[in-house]
């Protein structure tokens, strides 16, 4: 088997790349998290690569044979995951640097909105190029290492030298990292998130849409039997994985079912089985990840994805029903 | 000359139509950039100090420990794990439970990211709209959201644990039908 070096440009709209992908001996595995669906660009990389591809939904590969992953992730947590362990990762979707891992997210890295006119056969001297990138990259992390040993020794000076005053110091040093942090998120993933919820909220109100929502959401939302329908299809095992990506699908129908209870439209107390009933197909698009985050072996995840769909599907009436019992007196007399 | 005054008319109020419709998203935005932002933004300053603080090697430790029954394997860890790692991270205790119990703590703790996520935002800001964008609907209405936020956590402890007990019961279905054997019991690398 020969294997070809790869450029891959970001798409319009997209983020970070140009990203050059040579496989070698040991890295030449193509893994696709897209919720078991086969993205063309799969067909066209492993035609110029000669690398195989693996669908991460039905399997999972060790870190060490991806040669690159690609994910379909409109939110947050898949594009960072696989840059956060060193593996070039391409997204289909325009998704730039965001979401809990976005430290990760770098142009060495990760490149989004990709179609197959992105893929192209990478000549010689950016194939040369790359090995190069290859050796900072491993760099970097004995680096990362000796940050973490440097956070021991840190802790280990407190014998002596007046405990307090270092105690202090470090105290001070976590709140101020950890306001950074804050600060980061809110500015990377909550306040782009409002934003495009504000403008829908604002198009539904605003327009005559809103009218024809609450005649739909009020019958769903507003009463037991339309909850547990709502929960009854998030959690149907076929629809579940494709309802999951970034929960953006469940971020909406909230919101919506949020306005109308913001105008009257639906009960309070039907607040309760709602957060429920939108949630019934939490993390199934994400089980081969989370399970990759348990260093779970490939047959666990071959049986896990599975597994995970049938009990959502099993649990997810229930979980609405009893948060509906729950709701009694909720904002009752209010 | 009456005709152009009423093209002008339908184009003023297209015109004016149009940017309502901004207007109206505009001010949603603003109400919970001064609500919600600033709140959720100290929050999370202290949940990340505390966390930093703790540490991971205790949690690890916790990990391990937590493994042994089913209580403590879908409640009390993922619980915790959720409160301290967040999502995605919580799910990186699992590694310290045997093979078969791995889909049952994912189930588990995938679902423990949203439920306590009203009471403690820290967990999962990339989707807190699962919670906020109801919320948001209970307290236009004056009402206090803490009360809905605490029967959110409560259900979720009990429904959460269900779930991940009944995922076990799945895994056996789905490991009898395939002829896939998944050890019970932790690998010691």
């Amino acid at each position: 088997m020969e294997f070809h070096s790869v450029k891959v440009v970001k798409g319009t709209g997209g983020w970070g790349g140009p990203l050059v992908i040579t496989p070698t001996e040991t890295r030449n595995k193509i893994l696709y998290v897209t919720g078991g669906n086969r993205p063309e660009i799969v067909d066209k990389l492993v035609k110029l690569t000669g690398m195989k591809a693996v669908d991460g939904f039905k399997t999972s590969i060790p870190d060490e044979e991806i040669a690159v992953a690609i994910v379909d992730c409109g939110g947050t947590l898949r594009c960072g995951i696989y840059p956060k362990k060193h593996i070039k990762t391409i997204n289909v979707l325009p998704t730039g640097k965001s979401g809990p891992l976005a430290e990760y997210i770098v142009p060495e890295l990760y490149v989004s909105n990709v179609g197959v006119n992105q893929i192209s056969l990478a000549d010689e001297a950016e194939a040369a190029s790359e090995t190069h990138a290859d050796a900072e990259t491993e760099n970097t992390e004995p680096e990362e290492k000796f940050d973490t040993s440097k956070t021991i020794t840190q802790q280990q000076k407190t014998g002596f030298i007046g405990k307090i005053g270092v105690g202090v110091g470090k105290v001070v040093a976590t709140f101020n990292q950890a306001a950074k942090q804050a600060v980061n998120t809110v500015l990377t993933t909550i306040i782009p998130f409002m934003a495009f919820v504000s403008l829908i909220i604002g198009i539904i109100n605003g327009s005559g849409i809103g009218k024809v929502f609450a005649k739909v959401m009020t019958p769903l939302a507003g009463n037991i039997w339309g909850l547990l329908l709502l929960g009854f299809i998030c959690s149907l095992p076929f629809l579940s994985p494709l309802l999951g990506p970034g929960a953006v699908i469940g971020q909406i129908i909230g919101t919506l079912i949020g306005v109308e209870i913001g105008k009257g439209n639906i009960a309070p107390q039907y607040a309760l089985p709602a957060l429920f009933a939108i949630n019934t197909q939490n993390g199934c698009d994400f089980i081969p990840v989370g399970l990759g985050l348990m260093e779970a072996k490939p047959e666990t995840v071959e049986v896990g994805v599975t597994s995970v769909l049938y009990s959502r599907f099993i649990n997810g009436v229930p979980r609405v029903f009893v948060a509906w019992l729950a709701s009694f007196g909720l904002y009752s007399g209010k | 000359m009456k005709g152009m005054n009423t093209i002008m008319k339908i184009l003023v109020n297209f015109a004016s139509g149009f940017i309502g419709l901004f207007k109206s998203g505009a001010s949603t935005f603003i109400d919970w950039m001064s609500s919600i932002v600033p709140l959720v933004l100290l929050l999370l300053v202290l949940m990340n100090a505390i966390i930093s603080l703790i540490g991971e090697e205790k949690m690890n430790k916790f990990a391990r420990f937590s493994a042994k029954n089913p209580f403590t394997r879908y409640l009390v860890l993922p619980f915790v794990a959720a409160f301290m790692l967040g999502n995605p991270m919580a799910h990186s205790m699992g590694k310290f439970l045997p093979e078969y119990y791995k889909p049952s703590y994912y189930a588990s703790a995938a679902q423990f990211c949203h439920t306590s996520n009203g009471l403690f935002p820290h967990i999962n800001p990339a989707e807190l709209f699962i919670w906020q964008g109801i919320a948001q609907g209970v307290s236009k209405l004056g009402l206090n959201t803490t009360e809905l936020a605490i029967r959110y956590l409560l259900v979720g402890l009990v429904m959460n644990f269900i779930g991940g007990w009944i995922t076990d019961y799945t895994t056996k279905f789905v490991c009898k039908s395939t002829g896939i054997q998944l050890s019970k019991t932790v690998d010691l690398k």
